[in-house]
């Protein structure tokens, strides 16, 4: 391998059904992650997910919000 | 609410009893480490008797500390825990129990099979088949208990320590139905359905995932919960903890490839474990300092806080073995680590450090809860920490050196191409740095023979005491 072209090729014949499914996967799991770290960073985001950090220590006084 | 009340709502027998065995299991783990080291130094401890040999022992001690004590703490803190951050008691309180007796039956059914020389021969999964479905059945009782009382909860949200033992939950249960996956030749007696590098990769995608998802996302769902609780400060930041549980959730099961460089293993499976456990850093120190930074504005309580001391310090061996073990499973220092001593220091890191140290601090902090009292004596406490941290310091730094030795004397060759020394020559090399695992494991031990003596004395405490008085419930 002396190049990097050489180094990312792939033989796409060669490609058997379960490395698609390992790329698919690979791919939509890839997605998935950017699209939660867009969530997650958004500021509009930010206070309903920081909100959440008291919860240990709410459980003493039982302030528990009612489930929906 | 008080005491009673609180006592009444949830179901804390269960964790009480979790709690104790996991503390007696850490003694008996740990000695059986402490043994087999020794036998290491001086094979006369072997005392000619099969049962006793090192082979037979290291299973049994792997078992006692990663299942006997790893799982009951995780299952004294998951049942703790859920029930104290969704409001409600758990769901069924018989299936608890079954959890509970079927687990310890487990421990029990290997504390007889290992010695006897009944396994399977695949390295944290030596158990034979009946015990290996006994497992499954227990562990998915735990795991409806658990999923049920979430479904239950009168919260709006699952606070991010369940979501953490919900990802161990699932992925042990994959992990394990599919790397036990075998052909039943006797009662005691079985083969792997995986043949050859196939067998070699699906054990280590479960053995690196045994230490991913139980001795790391579990024990994050302890740090999440306890950290903050006993510092009494909020979390630093609850994002950074939703992409710490889900960059591991699907970063880790990547990782255990690099642990077959240089095998019949495909030379870019091997690569890409290692890319993957570089990027790996990043979640895993952000999830440290996100536990550490815990305590900014409130450092000074490191200084009184004895069960804050033992989350902390969990979290400088979480930060440090997350960045030794992707730098080991590059292929230039892999070349040089593998199989060698500095593999045991790296693990034991990361088992006595992080494992053993947040979930003595959880013990600390579960035990004032549980019985109402204060703990019998602090100084024991704080005897226990430095027992524990000088004792894990001198283990590993005994290992580093040994694994280096060994490395370097296994490549050493002369100016002819001929090796420079024999394999045993290595091995006589290493007797002093063998001596010194043995006294830092001991060191650890009998720093968990002081947290047994003190929560034997802080329970009879409690039990002297008026039960459950009307005071103010600190649970």
């Amino acid at each position: 391998m002396n190049s990097v072209s050489d180094y990312f090729s792939t033989n796409w014949q060669a490609m058997t059904l379960h490395d698609w499914l390992g790329l698919g996967i690979t791919i939509v799991v890839f997605l998935v992650m950017l699209a939660l770290y867009t969530y997650v960073l958004h500021p509009a985001n930010r206070d309903r997910l920081e909100a959440q950090r008291h919860i240990p220590l709410d459980d003493d006084q039982f302030h528990m919000e009612e489930k929906p | 609410m008080t005491a009673s009340q609180v006592e009444q709502k949830y179901n804390f027998d269960i964790v009480r009893w979790f709690t104790v065995v996991s503390v007696i299991y850490l003694v008996v783990g740990t000695l059986v480490g402490v043994y087999i080291a020794a036998e290491l130094a001086w094979p006369v401890f072997n005392l000619d008797t099969p049962y006793l040999t090192f082979g037979r022992l290291r299973p049994l001690h792997t078992n006692a500390v990663i299942f006997a004590f790893g799982g009951c703490i995780l299952m004294a803190t998951g049942f703790y825990s859920v029930q104290r951050t969704c409001g409600v008691r758990l769901w069924s309180d018989k299936l608890a129990w079954f959890t509970f007796w079927g687990w310890n039956l487990i421990i029990v059914l290997a504390v007889i099979t290992l010695p006897l020389g009944f396994t399977q021969g695949k390295e944290y999964a030596e158990l034979e088949w009946p015990i290996d479905i006994l497992i499954a059945v227990v562990w998915l009782s735990f795991a409806a208990n658990f999923i049920v009382t979430i479904a239950r909860r009168q919260s709006s949200h699952i606070y991010v320590s369940n979501w953490f033992f919900l990802g161990m939950i699932v992925m042990i249960t994959y992990l394990h139905v599919v790397n036990s996956l075998a052909i039943p030749v006797t009662l005691f007696k079985s083969y792997s359905i995986f043949a050859s590098v196939q067998d070699a990769m699906i054990q280590w995608w479960w053995g690196h995932n045994a230490v991913g998802f139980y001795l790391t996302a579990g024990f994050l769902g302890i740090m999440y919960y306890f950290v903050p609780k006993q510092a009494n400060r909020p979390i630093f930041s609850y994002r950074l903890s939703v992409l710490h549980f889900w960059s591991l959730m699907f970063g880790y099961v990547w990782l255990g490839s690099h642990h077959l460089q240089y095998t019949a293993l495909p030379d870019w499976a091997g690569s890409l474990g290692a890319a993957i456990s570089l990027a790996m850093i990043i979640p895993s120190w952000g999830g440290a300092v996100n536990g550490m930074m815990t305590l900014s504005g409130a450092w000074d309580k490191l200084r009184t806080d004895y069960v804050l001391r033992f989350l902390i310090m969990s979290l400088a061996f979480y930060a440090m073995s997350t960045f030794e073990g992707p730098v080991m499973s590059l292929k230039v220092v892999n070349a040089l680590s593998h199989y060698t001593d500095w593999t045991i220091g790296h693990v034991h890191s990361g088992a006595l450090g992080w494992v053993g140290m947040v979930g003595a601090g959880a013990i600390y902090h579960l035990l004032t809860r549980l019985w109402s009292t204060e703990i019998y004596s602090v100084k024991l406490v704080n005897t226990h920490f430095w027992l524990a941290t000088i004792g894990i310091a001198i283990y590993v730094v005994a290992m580093w050196i040994s694994g280096l030795m060994q490395g370097l004397m296994w490549r050493d060759y002369d100016e002819f191409g001929t090796l420079s020394y024999t394999f045993a020559e290595s091995v006589a090399a290493m007797h002093p740095y063998y001596v010194l695992r043995t006294v830092g494991g001991l060191l650890y031990t009998l720093g968990g023979v002081l947290m047994l003596y003190n929560v034997i004395m802080t329970i009879r405490q409690a039990s002297a005491a008026p039960r459950l008085s009307a005071a103010p419930a600190h649970a």
